[in-house]
């Protein structure tokens, strides 16, 4: 039987008989319909102990019941995968586990959600005037054009060039829906050997170009190889000039994390 | 009054954020186009973290910010473990050239030092 909710203190009878279910569930062909019987039984089990973590994120926005049921996720993931001979204890195999996924959770979607409304809509903005003020003069507009065009001060102005960088990017950027990529894969690739040429550590960031998204990889080549500007490939791709400019960032940091660990 | 800002910090990644974020106020005190001011904003993150990640452990590096009246310069600096002056023929130099006017690389014993130049791209009469 499980343990009363709200009582992560077990006695020797029920680690006993936790240990006695992990063994069995371990040694159980994926496709054994007991196997998920099993499976549910140890979940039940163990959700005080998904209740214990989760509540160390309350107060940051997200609704209890949302962090505990992300927090199962985990723990139906470290169940699935611990190995009872290891001689670790369950609840210590699976608490990262678990506070990974709420983790994950609150890197995914509370950051995006958190941007201040005000922030994302002076966000929204600054984008919008940005990309028209470059068609109408011809060059992307200063800070201080912005803050003028839109009324408001050159400080909000990077504040809002600024949560860009600073929050996760879902709730700015529009959906990476691409429309057909303008050239072909091939082409890009082609381009990515002629442009590494002259890079002696080309050997290790070849792999790291061809890994990327076909648009990214665009990106890369046009402002880094071909030195277009932001606002040029912004017209180019079709997408606004401060996409550009956090795709960028975003790559460049991912293929900088990838030159390091190679 | 100097025009000169300057931040120093800890070699550690966790700080490269305040470099970035002082280099685009910088850049927006400079006039420049937001499509330069992030082009600083990314050397800035390139130049940094290069440093950081050959500094010596608990190293000081430091990011002075000079308004050079057409634009912007900017000189990173801190010890590193060889001292050596970064090689032009990596990927990292290429997107640092590609980002600002111009760039250049010194050392004087293990302190290493990057300058990055940066030229408003505004016509004079604009």
């Amino acid at each position: 039987m499980s343990p009363a909710p709200g009582q992560p203190r077990w006695g020797d009878e029920q680690r006993a008989h936790e240990k006695d279910l992990l063994r069995r569930f371990a040694t159980l062909d994926p496709d054994d319909p007991e196997r998920s019987r099993l499976r549910e039984d140890l979940v039940l089990m163990h959700l005080p102990l998904v209740r214990h973590l989760a509540r160390r994120y309350r107060e940051r926005g997200e609704a209890f019941e949302d962090l505990v049921q992300v927090g199962t996720v985990g723990l139906i993931k470290a169940v699935d995968r611990f190995d009872p001979d290891r001689g670790t204890e369950f609840s210590t195999y699976a608490t990262p586990t678990i506070l990974g996924e709420i983790k994950r959770h609150f890197r995914d979607r509370t950051w995006a959600i958190k941007v201040p409304r005000r922030l994302q809509e002076l966000n929204a903005s600054v984008a919008a005037a940005t990309d028209s003020m470059t068609q109408s003069l011809g060059r992307a507009p200063t800070v201080r054009e912005l803050a003028q065009e839109l009324d408001v001060s050159e400080d909000e102005v990077l504040d809002a060039l600024e949560a860009r960088h600073a929050y996760a990017t879902s709730s700015f950027d529009p959906a990476d829906d691409d429309d057909a990529p303008a050239r072909s894969l091939a082409d890009s690739l082609g381009e990515v050997d002629e442009a590494l040429a002259a890079v002696e550590d080309r050997e290790s960031l070849r792999p790291l170009l061809e890994a990327l998204p076909e648009r990214e990889r665009r990106l890369i080549l046009l402002r880094f190889f071909q030195n277009k500007s932001q606002s040029q490939i912004a017209d180019e791709l079709g997408i606004s000039q401060m996409h550009v400019s956090r795709l960028l960032a975003r790559t460049l940091s991912q293929l900088r994390e990838g030159l390091t660990a190679a | 009054m100097s025009d000169d800002v300057t931040l120093s910090f800890p070699a550690d990644t966790a700080n490269v954020r305040l470099a970035r974020t002082i280099a685009a106020a910088m850049a927006a005190r400079a006039d420049l186009p937001v499509d330069q001011l992030e082009d600083v904003r990314l050397a800035v993150d390139e130049a940094v973290s290069q440093l950081v990640g050959d500094a010596e452990s608990s190293t000081i590096i430091t990011c002075v910010f000079t308004l050079t009246g057409d634009g912007l310069e900017i000189i990173v600096s801190g010890h590193t473990r060889t001292g050596a002056v970064p090689s032009t023929g990596t990927f990292s130099w290429t997107v640092l050239s590609a980002l600002v006017d111009s760039v250049s690389a010194s050392s004087a014993g293990r302190r290493v030092t990057l300058t990055l130049r940066v030229v408003r791209h505004i016509p004079v009469d604009a």
